[in-house]
């Protein structure tokens, strides 16, 4: 299979560029850890259900922040190559991909710094993983996809913010609820549908994305 | 001409007819509050009902009322006095044991006469036993069933706790929210159509009919809001199927933001339906997962009435279905007009140049 193939290619050179430039990682690692830090140096003894609603938002920030560079940090030519060389499809779902995996490694240590800072409230820690599966992979979707809308734009960050939040609120709001479960907070009601819901809204937009992209990304 | 336009005339004559019939149509006769609303065991008890749209004093002959406590026992009064149309005291000779054995029974009370038919208030009376004992209460428990009831001659709309002469706002708030979604499924039409056709003139039907969507949008925001201060005591209070919906009306803004930053009207049309497309998508979880996660004080959630079942009646379904085409007809035609005035502004344009 030959876009297989072309997404392998593409992840691995994804890949490469942010191992030997390092930027986006530590840069966006920084940004999670002085967010970290405030927030507990402002609170001082954080709540289980506010450490929740604080995770969530602190992820749901540095996810754009990661992602918002993902077709702009090429320029035109470069794109333009790529193109040439693989499908479209191909190019976006590398690049989904990519993001997914930077977000779950983001999120996960998100959590070791607030542990570090604080004592760990996650009494479920498998279903908070599950959480943070489920979450990469729909912010990683939505982001993308909106990152590209955003990217042939001018003032792409503004724009990236009211396009895709908005989009973004009913997989926040189960993440939370489902987090929210893993902490103890709730009895878990629900729970298998509440993982069928996230399941199925990303699907649902990961699927619409990928009918839409090929009509996205040509100038 | 008539051919052409006869969409638009029956829109407008939809919408006249939900006007008229919709304000004009009285309410069915129900009961407004009861008082003293709660009672002890062994008491023989005077209550004053207070009704609406009653007519008790041309009625008197007839009138009965009962305590309800379940389907099958209820408690029926010994006497009725009628103070003027709308006020009555009834006389309950509540017995020493109830047949439950609950502490605090609550009560429905049920009215009825041959002019008005019945109307009955839920939970409206709260009896506290003094002490509890089922089995006596069941021996002592006279049963008087509620028979023969009346129903109300002519056409009108069912009467509500709490909501009462509201209830004619579901021609408004809830017609004008199905206009609105409509609207946003033609949109979603032509942007699907202009990215397989290419042609800009479906680019400028899909922003006019959004931009109609959306006013009727804010419109069933600001209907619903008044709706919710009659109701629920504030314009707004945070349930979530009003976020929900400032939500859905955020998406809807961002649109015109992102049209607003293309210069070129290919990559502005493009990039505009490929936007809506997918916004589109992701509203469907929006409007059907989340209300479904949370508590929420808007029908539909917690036994709050909702479409269906029996809150909408046949007399309501009259008039509600023709506002709903009415609504969608008078907002096509806005977006027509609107498309046609950007057509004409652009034809404007290349003739300058």
């Amino acid at each position: 299979m030959d876009i297989f193939r072309q997404i392998i290619i593409l992840f691995r050179k994804d890949f490469l560029l942010e191992f030997r430039m390092g930027y986006a990682i530590s840069g966006i690692l920084l940004y999670v850890c002085s967010t970290v830090f405030i927030v507990y140096a402002a609170f001082i003894d954080v709540e289980p259900a506010v450490w929740n609603i604080l995770f969530w938002i602190i992820i749901l920030f540095a996810s754009v922040n990661a992602i918002v560079k993902s077709f702009v940090q090429e320029n035109s030519q470069q794109q333009l190559y790529y193109y040439s060389l693989a499908h479209p499809i191909a190019v976006f779902l590398s690049k989904v991909i990519y993001n997914a995996l930077l977000l779950m490694v983001l999120s996960l240590l998100t959590w070791l710094a607030f542990g570090f800072v604080s004592e760990n409230p996650v009494q479920d820690s498998g279903l908070f993983m599950l959480a943070l599966f489920l979450g990469s992979m729909g912010f990683a979707t939505t982001f993308t996809f909106i990152a590209a809308i955003a990217g042939k734009a001018d003032n792409n960050s503004t724009l990236m913010a009211i396009l895709s939040f908005p989009l973004v609120i009913p997989i926040i709001m189960t993440l939370i609820k489902m987090s929210g479960t893993a902490l103890g907070l709730s009895e878990g009601q629900n729970l298998d549908n509440d993982i069928l819901i996230l399941v199925a809204i990303n699907m649902i937009l990961l699927s619409m994305a990928l009918i839409l992209y090929p009509f996205l990304w040509r100038d | 001409m008539i051919n052409k336009s006869w969409w638009k005339i029956l829109g407008i004559v939809l919408l006249i007819y939900a006007f008229t019939v919709g304000m004009l149509v009285p309410l069915k006769p129900g009961i407004l509050s009861v008082s003293p609303a709660s009672l002890r065991t062994g008491q023989s008890a005077q209550v004053k009902v207070l009704g609406y749209n009653s007519n008790y004093d041309k009625a008197k002959a007839s009138l009965r009322a009962w305590l309800k406590l379940d389907e099958e026992k209820a408690l029926q009064a010994e006497s009725i006095e009628v103070l003027n149309d709308r006020e009555l005291m009834a006389s309950f000779q509540i017995p020493d044991y109830l047949p439950v054995s609950r502490r605090v029974q609550d009560f429905t009370i049920v009215v009825d006469n041959e002019i008005d038919g019945y109307s009955l208030r839920p939970s409206a009376v709260v009896v506290t036993q003094d002490s509890l004992d089922p089995s006596m209460g069941q021996q002592l428990w006279v049963n008087q069933p509620i028979e023969d009831l009346h129903s109300k001659e002519g056409m009108t709309f069912p009467f509500r706790n709490i909501l009462e002469e509201g209830i004619r706002n579901t021609y408004f708030h809830v017609a004008l929210w199905f206009a609105m979604l409509f609207l946003f499924i033609g949109s979603l039409t032509y942007s699907i159509r202009f990215l397989r056709k290419q042609d800009l003139d479906w680019d400028r039907r899909a922003a006019a009919t959004t931009q109609v969507g959306t006013l009727l949008g804010i419109l069933g925001l600001i209907t619903g809001a008044i709706w919710a201060k009659y109701t629920w005591g504030a314009f707004w209070s945070w349930d979530v199927k009003q976020n929900m919906t400032a939500i859905a009306l955020l998406i809807y803004l961002a649109y015109f933001i992102l049209r607003s930053s293309f210069e070129d009207p290919e990559k502005r049309a493009r990039i505009a339906a490929v936007y809506n497309i997918f916004a589109f998508v992701a509203l469907i979880p929006l409007i059907y997962v989340i209300p479904r996660l949370t508590d929420s004080l808007h029908p539909g959630a917690g036994g709050n009435p909702a479409l269906g079942g029996e809150d909408l009646d046949n007399t309501m379904r009259m008039v509600f279905y023709p506002a709903i085409i009415g609504w969608t007809l008078l907002g096509y035609w806005m977006a027509s007009l609107s498309y046609r005035a950007e057509r004409l502004r652009q034809l404007v344009l290349e003739e300058d140049e």
